[in-house]
C-alpha cells in the first residue's frame, strides 16, 4: 500500500481549475518533487494535503487514513493531520525563541515539560542550531531560520514532510550547500518527502521522483532520469534542462531511422518508431548539450549547417545560436568563434521526436 | 551574519529511531471547540448589535408600552410624530445645524491637513500633535469651555462689548452653533484627510507642476480629487455627528428655545408616564434616516480603488513652499487652535476654580475651592467619576477582548458566516448613542432575564460597547491584516487548532495593536454620556451625566470643574499609556 496517495483532486475558484483532478502517489521514505511553473497548482496541491486549503473535489490518504473525500464531504483539519509543513516564508513565529518555537508543537500534543526540554534539544542538534536556542527568530540569517523551521517540523515527528520551495529564500551559494544538506537529512530520517519547486536542478539533484505540473494537470510522473532524458512533451522537453526544437516533416522511413526533412532542406535521421509515417509533421527536440560543432567534413550522420547569429559568454564556456531553418539552435564551447557559418553533429538516439497529436 | 549551513554530517544521532517517542499518541482527540467559539462570539455580537434595536423598532409599533402586555401594532405613533410641529421644526434645525458644522468643520480640517502634509509652514509637527487632543475629550467639556468664553455672558463676549461696544456674534442661533460644532468637528476632518495627504505619490504632483500647473491650482485639481474618498468620508461623518450632536443644541439651543432632534429625544426622557408609542417612532425614525445615510457612504466609496494614486509603498512627499505666505497660514492655524480650542480649555479651568468669572474683576481675587468641594463632598458626584473610570478601565477592557476577537474570527478563520458578522460589527456605526441607549433600556425592560441588569453600570458597559465595537474594528483590523497568514497556518500544521493558534500566536503578535485598541476603548468610554442619558439611574451616574446635571440647575462652576477632573484624567491616561503600554496615538 501507498504511503500517500492523491487521487482526482481538484481545486476550483470560480471558473478557473487552479488544480484539475490530478492523482499520484508516493512509497514510504520516498522524495517527491512537484515542479511546475509559478501558477501551476503545485503548491495548491501541498497545501491541500496539510489540510490548510480546502480541495472542491478528489480524495487524499495517508497510511490509509483518509484525509479528505471530495464526493463524502470528508476533511480532516490540519493540525489532526501530522503532517509537518516547512513554508517558504520560514514562518517562525516572532514573539517566541528559536527553543519556544521548537516546543510548540510537543506543547499542544500536552507531551511533558521535561520530554519537550529534551526533544527540542535533540532537534536543534540535527539542525545544528543548538547553540542557538534562547534567540528570537529576527536575530537569525535566512540559512539558521530555515534550520529552525525544519527542526520545528521534525520536531513531533510528522508521518508526512511537506517542503514549499524551502531553498527558494537563501542566496545561490547557500542554496547549493543546504541542498545537499537537506538531502542527506532526508535519507538518513527515511521521512517520506513531498517537495515543491519550479527549480529544475533542485527536483533534478534531490528527487526520487518527479511530477511534472503544468496549468492544474500533471504532465508527466517519472524518475529524475526519465523525465530528462525522455520528456514527455515539448513543454517539458524545454521546462527541464532547455531544449532546441527544430520542425520538419517525416520524409521516408527505413527500417528503424526515420529521415525528417527541415523546412530549408536539410535532414535529420532519428528513431523510426510506428507513429513515425512519411508526411507526418513533427517536432524534433535536442539538448544544447547533445549538439557537437564538428569540422564540415565530419563522417558521421545527421551534420546540419548554419550561421551564428548570437553568442553569449557564460564564464567557463561560450553560448552559440545557430539559425537553422526558422529555428535557432543553441550549443556550448569552449571555443571563441565569431559569426560565422557552423556545421553542428546530432546523434540520432539524442533526438527525441514529438509527432503532432501525440508523441512518437 | 555569516551564513554557516555546511554540508552536514548529520552524525549517528539516529532521530527518528524507535526511541519510544511518539507524540502522536500523545495528542488526544480534543473536543471540537473551534465552531463552539466562533458561533458563540457571532451570536454573541449579534445579540449586542440587536438588542436596542429590536426593541426601538417593535415599540414604534406598539400601542402600549412595551414592558406591558397587550396592545397592537399600527403606524399610528409614526403618524402622530410626523404630524407634530415640534419634530417639524427639529427636523428642519438639526439638518441645517449638521450641513452647517460639515461645511465649516471640512473647510479648516482640510485646511490645516493640507498646510500640515504638504506645505513648508511652520511648527507642523506641534500643529499635528495638537489637532488629535480633542478627538479624545469629551465635546461637552469642550461646549462647556465655549459657552464660558463666548457665551451671550461670556468672558470674551463681555470683553467685546466693554472694548466695542457690541458683540459681533451670538451662539444662541443656528449659524452660531453650527459654527461651534464646525470648529469642534475640524480635527476628526484633519484625521481622516491627513492620512491620505501624506500617502499621494509626489510624481503626481510633478507632473502636474511640469505641465506648468501653479501650487494653488495644484491642489484644487490634483490632489483634493485624489484624496476625494477621504473626503466623502469625513464629510458624511460629520454631518452623521452632527444629527446626533446633543452637547451644542443642549447648551446652546436650549436657552433659545430651539428645538433639534436630540434634544427633542432627551426632553421626552423626563415627564412621569412618557410617550412609549411617539418615543420610539421618533427614535425609530433617527435611526432609520442615519441608517440611511451610511448606506450611502459607503455606496459613495464603493468604486474608491480607482483612486489608485494612494499607495501603502511611503514615499516622501514633495512639499510646496509657500514663501512668506507660510506664516500667514501658521497663523490662521494658530488662531485656530488658541481661538477654538485653547481659549475655551483655558475658560473652563477658570471657570472652575473661581466663584465667578468676569472681566470686571481680576480672575485671582475670585479663586475659591468651591466648585470642587460641592463635587468631592457629595457620594453620588464621587460615585460618577468612579464610575466613569471603572466602566472606562474594566468595559474598555471586556470590549477590546470581545472586539478583538470578533476581529479575528471574520480575519483569521473560515467561519462560514464572517462576511455577515462584519456587517453585524459594523453597523452601530448608525446608531446614534442616545438610541442604543434608549434601545438597551427597552430591551432589559422587556426580556426578564436581562432585569438584574437594571440601574447597574453593567447596563452602560453594555450600551457603550454596542456603540464603540466599529471603532475597535477599525483599529484591531489593520493590525490583523499586518500578520503573515503564514504564521497562523503553521501553527496549524504542527497540531494547534484555531482557538490554541488565535491564543499563542495570533493574539501574542498582535499584542501592540490590542493595546491601541485598548486606550481607544478607555478614551471612548470615558467620554461617553449619550448613550448614558435614558440609561443611569441613581447609583450608576457617570461623570457627563453630573455635568449635564449642574448644567440644568445652572450651577456652571462645579460643571466646569467635572470638566477639568475629566480632562486632566485623560490627559493622565494618554500620558501613561505611552510609558507603559508604548502607545502612541497618532495620525
Amino acid at each position: 500500500m501507498p504511503k500517500l496517495s492523491v487521487s482526482g483532486l481538484t481545486k476550483q475558484f470560480g471558473d478557473v481549475r487552479a488544480v484539475d483532478g490530478i492523482s499520484f502517489e508516493a512509497k514510504d521514505g520516498e522524495f517527491i518533487t512537484l515542479l511546475g511553473p509559478s501558477g501551476c497548482g503545485k503548491s495548491t496541491t501541498l497545501f491541500a494535503i496539510a489540510g490548510l486549503d480546502r480541495p472542491t473535489g478528489g480524495r487524499i490518504q495517508l497510511d490509509g487514513r483518509v484525509f479528505f473525500d471530495g464526493s463524502a464531504g470528508l476533511f480532516v483539519p490540519p493540525e489532526a493531520r501530522n503532517c509537518g509543513l516547512v513554508f517558504q516564508s520560514y514562518a517562525l513565529w516572532p514573539h517566541m525563541t528559536v527553543a519556544d518555537n521548537v516546543a510548540f508543537p510537543l506543547r499542544v500534543r500536552g507531551v511533558k515539560k521535561k520530554q519537550i526540554a529534551a526533544e527540542v534539544e535533540k532537534s536543534l542538534a540535527l539542525v545544528e542550531m543548538e547553540s542557538y536556542a534562547q534567540r528570537y527568530p529576527h536575530e537569525l540569517s535566512g540559512g539558521q531560520q530555515q534550520r529552525v523551521a525544519l527542526a520545528r517540523t521534525l520536531v513531533f515527528r510528522p508521518s508526512l514532510l511537506l517542503l514549499d520551495e524551502p531553498l527558494s529564500n537563501l542566496d545561490a551559494k547557500l542554496r547549493l550547500r543546504a541542498r545537499g544538506w537537506l538531502k542527506q537529512l532526508q535519507s538518513q530520517l527515511n521521512i517520506t518527502t513531498i517537495f515543491v519547486t519550479h527549480d529544475q536542478t533542485e527536483a533534478l539533484s534531490l528527487s526520487d521522483r518527479i511530477v511534472v505540473m503544468d496549468g492544474g494537470r500533471i504532465m508527466q510522473v517519472g524518475t529524475p532520469q526519465e523525465i530528462y532524458q525522455d520528456p514527455a512533451t515539448p513543454f517539458i522537453a524545454d521546462f527541464i534542462g532547455g531544449s532546441n526544437f527544430l520542425s520538419g516533416t517525416v520524409a521516408t522511413v527505413t527500417g528503424n531511422v526515420a529521415l525528417v526533412s527541415l523546412p530549408d532542406g536539410q535532414t535529420l535521421s532519428v528513431s523510426a518508431s510506428p507513429e513515425l509515417t512519411p508526411g507526418r509533421q513533427v517536432t524534433v527536440s535536442v539538448r544544447p548539450e547533445e549538439v557537437h560543432l564538428v569540422h564540415e567534413s565530419d563522417p558521421r550522420p545527421n551534420l546540419l549547417h548554419g550561421r551564428i547569429v548570437q553568442r553569449e559568454y557564460l564564464g567557463p564556456r561560450y553560448q552559440y545560436s545557430v539559425s537553422i531553418g526558422d529555428r535557432l539552435v543553441r550549443f556550448e564551447t569552449v571555443e571563441n568563434l565569431g559569426s560565422v557559418d557552423a556545421t553542428l553533429a546530432v546523434s540520432p538516439e539524442s533526438c527525441t521526436v514529438f509527432a503532432f497529436n501525440g508523441k512518437h | 551574519m555569516e551564513e554557516d549551513v555546511q554540508a552536514v554530517t548529520v552524525g549517528t544521532s539516529r532521530f527518528f529511531d524507535a526511541d519510544g517517542f511518539d507524540p502522536s499518541a500523545v495528542s488526544a482527540e480534543r473536543f471540537p471547540r473551534t465552531r463552539l467559539i466562533q458561533y458563540s462570539l457571532a451570536l454573541f455580537t449579534l445579540f449586542l448589535v440587536a438588542a436596542p434595536l429590536v426593541p426601538v423598532l417593535y415599540q414604534s409599533l406598539l400601542s402600549v408600552p412595551i414592558y406591558e402586555s397587550g396592545g397592537t401594532l399600527n403606524f399610528d405613533a409614526y403618524w402622530r410624530f410626523l404630524a407634530s410641529p415640534d419634530f417639524q421644526t427639529a427636523m428642519v434645525n438639526s439638518l441645517v445645524l449638521a450641513f452647517g458644522s460639515t461645511i465649516v468643520g471640512t473647510v479648516i480640517g482640510l485646511f490645516i491637513a493640507i498646510a500640515v502634509a504638504r506645505t513648508n509652514m511652520p511648527a507642523r509637527q506641534l500643529v499635528s500633535g495638537t489637532m488629535l487632543l480633542p478627538l479624545y475629550v469629551s465635546q461637552l467639556v469642550l461646549s462647556v469651555g465655549w459657552f464660558i468664553m463666548y457665551g451671550p455672558a461670556g468672558y470674551i463676549s463681555l470683553e467685546m462689548r466693554d472694548l466695542f461696544g457690541t458683540v459681533p456674534w451670538n451662539l444662541y442661533t443656528l449659524a452660531g452653533m453650527s459654527v461651534v460644532a464646525g470648529i469642534l468637528a475640524a480635527p476628526l476632518t484633519f484625521i481622516l484627510c491627513i492620512g491620505s495627504l501624506r500617502l499621494i505619490d509626489a510624481s503626481m504632483e510633478d507632473a502636474a507642476r511640469s505641465l506648468g500647473a501653479k501650487p494653488p491650482r495644484i491642489i484644487w485639481s490634483v490632489i483634493i480629487p485624489i484624496i476625494r474618498p477621504a473626503l466623502v468620508y469625513s464629510a458624511m461623518l460629520n454631518f452623521i455627528s452632527g444629527l446626533e450632536l446633543l452637547s451644542i443644541p443642549l447648551i446652546f439651543g436650549r436657552p433659545a428655545r430651539m428645538i433639534f432632534f436630540t434634544t427633542y429625544l432627551y426632553n421626552s426622557r423626563g415627564g412621569s408616564v412618557p410617550d412609549y408609542g411617539l418615543l420610539g417612532a421618533a427614535a425609530a425614525f433617527f435611526l432609520l434616516l442615519i441608517t440611511g445615510l451610511v448606506l450611502i457612504q459607503g455606496r459613495l466609496l464603493r468604486n474608491a480603488s480607482r483612486f489608485t494614486a494612494i499607495r501603502g509603498k511611503a514615499s516622501r512627499p514633495k512639499t510646496f513652499d509657500l514663501g512668506k505666505w507660510r506664516y500667514v497660514a501658521a497663523g490662521l492655524v494658530v488662531a485656530y487652535l488658541v481661538f477654538g480650542l485653547g481659549l475655551p480649555l483655558l475658560g473652563l479651568v477658570l471657570r472652575a476654580f473661581v466663584e465667578f468669572l468676569t472681566p470686571l474683576m481680576a480672575p485671582w481675587k475670585l479663586l475659591t475651592w468651591a466648585n470642587f468641594n460641592i463635587i468631592f463632598s457629595n457620594p453620588i458626584y464621587i460615585r460618577s467619576i468612579t464610575n466613569s473610570i471603572l466602566i472606562a478601565g474594566l468595559g474598555g477592557a471586556l470590549a477590546t477582548l470581545l472586539i478583538a476577537l470578533v476581529t479575528v474570527v471574520i480575519h483569521r478563520s473560515d467561519f462560514r458566516w464572517r462576511k455577515p458578522l462584519e456587517f453585524i460589527a459594523l453597523y452601530p456605526r448608525a446608531v446614534p448613542g442616545m438610541i442604543a441607549g434608549l434601545g438597551v433600556l427597552w430591551a432589559v425592560l422587556w426580556i426578564p432575564l436581562l432585569s438584574p441588569l437594571h440601574g447597574t453600570i453593567w447596563i452602560l458597559i453594555i450600551a457603550f460597547t454596542m456603540r464603540n465595537i466599529p471603532t475597535g474594528y477599525g483599529a484591531m483590523s489593520p493590525v490583523l491584516l499586518q500578520i503573515d497568514n503564514d504564521l497562523d497556518r503553521s501553527a496549524r500544521s504542527v497540531g494547534a487548532d484555531w482557538w490554541t493558534t488565535v491564543r499563542r500566536v495570533v493574539l501574542p503578535i498582535a499584542k501592540t495593536g490590542l493595546f491601541s485598541t485598548y486606550v481607544l476603548m478607555f478614551l471612548s468610554f470615558f467620554k461617553e454620556y449619550a448613550a448614558a442619558t435614558f440609561l443611569y439611574t441613581r447609583g450608576s451616574e457617570v461623570i457627563g451625566i453630573s455635568m449635564l446635571e449642574f448644567w440644568g440647575i445652572g450651577e456652571v462652576g462645579p460643571a466646569a470643574a467635572l470638566g477639568v477632573l475629566q480632562f486632566v484624567a485623560t490627559c493622565i491616561f494618554i500620558f501613561a499609556a505611552r510609558k507603559i503600554l508604548g502607545v502612541k496615538l497618532h495620525a
